[in-house]
């Protein structure tokens, strides 16, 4: 383990540049650093990287602004990868998206960059990801924050224990009459849940891999490994569970990261890497969700924006059958759209793909829905063979008079492909987020007309149109003063007067492809400036002589 | 530095028994008041945040062994937010008897929170030390946190610059409220110059307000059909910023009292919410002062105003987190606020005021299982001692008129407006309808110390009440033990309970090899919880109020000497040895 890492940083240091692509594993924190100073140092003029803050565990919440100029004055989408510290994936997609984003030919970055920005947090829960690198493996969300998650006054006094001592934490079964688990009768390597009411018979509990290490008769219920990033957060929050802390937004990550992105006005979407997928699974309006004033669900408007995303993002990656997942309470990505008032996009970026049965090794088709075998399946159609342990007896303090074996699947493989399909991942995901840069709203002047009712009196008619997919902003965000309106200004000189109109004026938000009228009556001569600007828009300005 | 204020200590002592011509053998003692306090405070005024810090350094230098004072943190401003720890410090950890958390002017318009709070504090130091024994006895067992304002930076703003009653009730951090882009760029504009903004009004023959025949300070609208002379243009103002609009954006504009982490909900659904919980640097130096405080057991929080007594839920969704059994203690203490707060009412937020998601009462119980009130001071009652007729306006002209000396008053005077032309301004000052008249501050403040006295008084006070050994066949012995709880106010809410907010009590015997202990749920029918792990050290989810538990331990041998410790984090300690 050790060796290796030391390795990908001494070929790190030896390629620069070429890192990525010779990078043989996930991002260890030292490599994540590494690859952050080396994007600063080769592209000074397009990205600048700063430390948001620093976890309890002494890691850097790294924040990557990636514009030309004044980035604030662009449209801007937020990138956030580490959503949950199990899911190294999203760190690979957050900062391989920069890299590659910004090793395209350099006008078609300076382009871009001049109508839009973007902020990427690579890694939000990087105590947790240090967990795929440490001695004892095991998936892991929660920072370096000693919490208390069975709340009996001690902490961290009863995590995993690593029984057959092959470095990973994988699942323990006990043989008992009173388990509510079979054997997998797809495939026997694996347990299922018995179903009572069909008369069928459990054999085994089923566990993680530990031990009751200060016996009060629960399993590996406070280990190491403390408030996670993905339940602290304020929308559906429920405190005092494991993990979510005794208030949202408790967590120095947590709070360095909304309160930049509540000052950063320009941003329209978020798209993180996590758990959640709105991208290749859009959701469905319900009125039932938007009914009550705590709303539950997407405004119809928002939901539409999001069938046209993923549409873009489904064409793009060209991959079926993703999971459906419900959201974790205090989830981040729900956050960004119900608290934040952003469009919000996730995607886990990979899952176990379903595979055909393999008619040559006299596979049938799978009866029941479990995630262990369809990734055996899986594995073995890639030729993968080493992230299975078979079960094995081991001595069970807790069980002296029980047969318990340890085995299962490897941590972590479930959401995270083996590193070498991790490229063209990184590859799909930056043209997707591209693409979303160019659905990002933006205004423009159309349809200007000046009539002059007499001398020395105009009216001016012009619309607004906003030429992008996505509105202006969001319908959740119409109330949020966290999201500023389309600001109109007219610029007179000195002998010109607003008769009728407003000389200032705030649009509300304008839909995808929509527009707003406006006319105003002026008196006086000469030249008038009319500009019309907002963080999610950017500005747009026109002179016209009366 | 010490030595210099020492000295000036010495010199204002001695100027005001100079000035005030008092000296203790004038003096004869007024029942329940110190007479002879050592240090004196007016409590017919208002002081800014420069005179609440005096005040408090004043009252930590007196009474060393009475007042901790220390910072829970600094304002948006960097002022540091005070809290004075209120208890006998000589006997006992002050962090670890039952204690309550007072603090005030959250709203930093209803700024008399922060005189009640330091009233509190001043009292209950001065009257302990002329000997008072029930004082005495309360600050033994008990300790309070008091913080006299937490919103001190918008609180000064009330003080010195123009305001209403009603602004600002946000703390300082600028807020762009019209979403154009410009941040706190068109407030109020004391136009006069006076410190109040006052309304603005012009003739108008199509006007909707005469002068009032009876008084010619008030504007009434007149009936259908009748012909008004004036119109009403809002508070003094002028439209900054060119935008059509005047006092649109002034300065901050949210409510810290929408900042708190229990069914917290975002500014478009609840108007005033900030970004998050304790997002705000006030509210989050509290909630970290009282993270590290577990044995707060009670809580007040001052407003003003209308004379309630308030409890959550804020919100009818959060109605199901009140349980009956904890509504039952908050409408013990809530009837008995009634009694000696006259005019006030016990109410409860979400139905009897307004539904509010995030509020500090509701953080304080929902979040730490707490229990607290807000007390919305000043009522019009207090004017003449009687409700509410059917025109409470006309009350408060009557009232300046008939015991304010017309104090309360900016008389209408003419002012040459940028947009509306000739005007006049005039109104009530923004120390009226909201904030007490002087000669009524402290009598009220004392009736309010006097409530937060019974809440704390009513935390938990543990004792063993029973030690009872037995001897068993076999070479054992059977110790049976109950615990006491002698106040009103659980060890923890069922609220705590539910969530497990805080760690159980613990009740531990020595004295002897424990080799099994357990709970006896029915001591009569002898039914028992035993308790596997650790069973020299039982733990109990709760110690009721008025109430007790009782528990078992089976000790090797035959012994007879025991003791028994209790410790309970928001019910202080006990123990016993027979």
């Amino acid at each position: 383990m050790k060796k290796h890492y030391l390795f990908s940083l001494f070929f790190l240091m030896l390629c620069g540049q070429g890192f990525s692509q010779n990078q043989l594993d996930y991002s260890s924190e030292a490599v994540l650093n590494q690859r952050v100073k080396n994007l600063s140092q080769k592209y000074p003029q397009w990205i600048k990287s700063s430390v948001l803050t620093q976890t309890q565990g002494g890691k850097n919440i790294w924040l990557l602004k990636i514009g030309i100029g004044d980035d604030t004055k662009k449209p801007a989408i937020a990138v956030v990868g580490g959503v949950e510290g199990k899911h190294l994936l999203g760190v690979e997609l957050a900062i391989g998206f920069a890299e590659q984003l910004l090793a395209k030919p350099s006008d078609s970055v300076q382009n871009l960059l001049q109508k839009h920005s973007y902020y990427v947090f690579p890694n939000m829960s990087p105590d947790a990801t240090e967990q795929y690198f440490a001695k004892l493996k095991y998936e892991r969300n929660g920072n370096a924050n000693a919490s208390d998650y069975d709340r009996d006054g001690k902490v961290n006094e009863d995590g995993f224990d690593d029984l057959d001592g092959n470095g990973k934490i994988t699942m323990m079964r006990i043989s008992d009459p009173t388990g509510t688990y079979k054997l997998n009768p797809d495939d026997s390597r694996s347990l299922i849940l018995a179903d009572a009411g069909k008369g069928e018979k459990g054999l085994f509990k089923l566990m993680m891999e530990g031990i009751d290490n200060d016996k009060d008769g629960q399993f590996n219920e406070d280990g190491e490994g403390g408030i996670q990033f993905n339940k602290n957060n304020t929308y559906n929050y429920k405190p005092f569970g494991p993990g979510s802390g005794d208030y949202p937004v408790s967590e120095k990550e947590n709070r360095a990261l909304l309160d930049f992105l509540f000052d950063a006005f320009n941003v329209y979407a978020v798209v993180s890497f996590g758990p959640m997928n709105n991208l290749s699974n859009p959701l469905n309006f319900n009125p039932a969700g938007v009914a009550k004033r705590i709303i539950s669900g997407w405004y119809e408007q928002d939901v539409k924006a999001n069938s046209l995303v993923s549409e873009r993002y489904n064409k793009i990656l060209k991959v079926k059958d993703a999971p459906r997942v419900q959201a974790d309470a205090g989830d981040f990505s729900q956050w960004a759209y119900f608290h934040y008032g952003r469009y919000s996009f996730s995607t886990p970026g990979w899952w176990v793909p379903k595979v055909a049965p393999d008619t040559a090794k006299r596979e049938r088709a799978l009866q029941n829905e479990d995630p262990v075998v369809s990734y055996l399946r899986w594995a073995a159609s890639q030729g993968i063979t080493n992230t299975y342990t078979p079960w094995k007896k081991v001595n069970h303090p807790d069980f002296p008079d029980q047969v318990v074996e340890v085995g299962g699947i490897d941590p972590f493989v479930l959401q995270n492909p083996p590193y070498k399909m991790v490229p063209e991942l990184v590859h799909k995901h930056t043209q997707f987020l591209e693409t979303l840069a160019q659905m990002a709203p933006s205004i423009n002047f159309v349809n200007v007309k000046t009539e002059k009712l007499s001398d020395g009196l105009t009216r001016i008619s012009l619309d607004v149109l906003n030429e992008g997919d996505l509105p202006t902003y969001t319908k959740v965000g119409d109330r949020s003063y966290f999201l500023k309106k389309i600001n109109v200004k007219l610029q007179l000189n000195n002998n010109q007067e607003v008769l009728s109109g407003r000389r200032m004026q705030n649009l509300e938000s304008i839909p995808g492809k929509g527009a707003s009228k406006l006319t105003w009556l002026v008196k006086g001569s000469g030249k008038i400036k009319i500009e019309a600007s907002s963080p999610t828009t950017g500005s747009k300005s026109i002179e016209l002589s009366l | 530095m010490k030595k210099k204020f020492l000295y000036t200590l010495a010199i204002c002592a001695g100027l005001s028994g100079i000035a005030k011509a008092q000296k203790p053998e004038q003096i004869l003692a007024a029942v329940g008041t110190p007479a002879n306090p050592k240090v004196t405070v007016s409590w017919n005024r208002y002081y800014d945040y420069g005179g609440i810090t005096e005040i408090c350094k004043k009252l930590a230098a007196a009474h060393p062994n009475l007042v901790k004072l220390e910072s829970m943190g600094k304002s948006f401003q960097g002022k540091d937010l005070w809290v004075m720890t209120i208890s006998d410090l000589k006997q006992g950890n002050p962090d670890k008897k039952p204690a309550m958390y007072i603090d005030g002017n959250i709203h930093s318009n209803e700024i008399q929170g922060s005189e009640f709070a330091l009233y509190t504090a001043w009292y209950l130091v001065e009257m302990f030390n002329q000997g008072n024994p029930a004082v005495k006895s309360l600050l033994q067992e008990k300790t309070f946190y008091i913080a006299p304002t937490i919103n001190p930076d918008a609180r000064d703003h009330f003080f010195h610059q123009g305001n209403t009653a009603h602004s600002p009730r946000t703390g300082l951090i600028p807020i762009d409220n019209d979403r154009d882009g410009l941040i706190n760029e068109d407030g109020f504009d004391d136009l006069d110059k006076d410190g109040h903004i006052t309304m603005m009004r012009r003739k108008n023959p199509n006007g909707r307000y005469i002068v009032d025949p009876t008084d010619n300070r008030r504007m009434i609208m007149v009936a259908p059909g009748q012909k008004g002379e004036y119109e009403l243009l809002g508070s003094e103002g002028i439209d900054n910023d060119g935008d059509g609009l005047v006092n649109e954006d002034g300065d901050g504009a949210y409510d810290p009292n929408r900042d708190w982490a229990w069914g917290w909900q975002p500014n478009y659904i609840q108007g005033g919410a900030y970004k998050y919980p304790f997002s705000l640097p006030e509210s989050r130096a509290v909630v970290d002062f009282v993270m590290k405080k577990p044995n707060i057991a009670a809580a007040q929080s001052y407003h003003n105003n209308g004379g309630m007594i308030l409890r959550g839920p804020g919100s009818p969704e959060d109605l199901d987190t009140y349980n009956s059994q904890d509504v039952r203690v908050y409408d013990a203490l809530g009837k008995k606020g009634e009694e000696l707060l006259p005019g006030y009412r016990y109410l409860v937020v979400y139905k009897d005021l307004y539904s509010a998601f995030g509020g500090e009462l509701d953080w304080f119980y929902g979040g730490r299982g707490v229990y607290t009130f807000s007390n919305e001071l000043w009522t019009s009652f207090t004017m003449y001692s009687k409700p509410d007729g059917p025109d409470s306006q006309s009350k408060l002209y009557s009232f300046d008129k008939d015991l304010l000396m017309q104090d309360a008053f900016v008389d209408w005077k003419t002012y040459n407006h940028p947009t509306y032309g000739e005007i006049e301004i005039g109104g009530f000052k923004k120390t009226y309808t909201r904030l007490h008249p002087g000669f009524l501050l402290e009598s009220d403040a004392h009736r309010n110390m006097a409530f937060s006295v019974y809440h704390a008084y009513n935390t938990p006070k543990l004792s063993v009440s029973e030690l009872s050994v037995k001897p068993l066949a076999g070479g054992f012995t059977e110790v049976t033990a109950v615990v006491n709880n002698e106040r009103l106010i659980p060890t923890h809410s069922s609220q705590d309970v539910k969530h497990k907010i805080e760690v159980p009590d613990v009740i531990s015997l020595t004295g002897g090899q424990v080799v099994a202990g357990m709970i006896v749920q029915n001591r009569d029918l002898g039914i028992t919880e035993e308790q596997k792990s650790d069973p020299a050290n039982i733990k109990v989810d709760n110690i009721p109020g008025y109430g007790f538990v009782t528990v078992r331990w089976i000790v090797k041998g035959n012994v007879k000497k025991f003791t028994v410790n209790v410790t309970s984090k928001k019910g202080g300690e006990a123990t016993y040895s027979n």
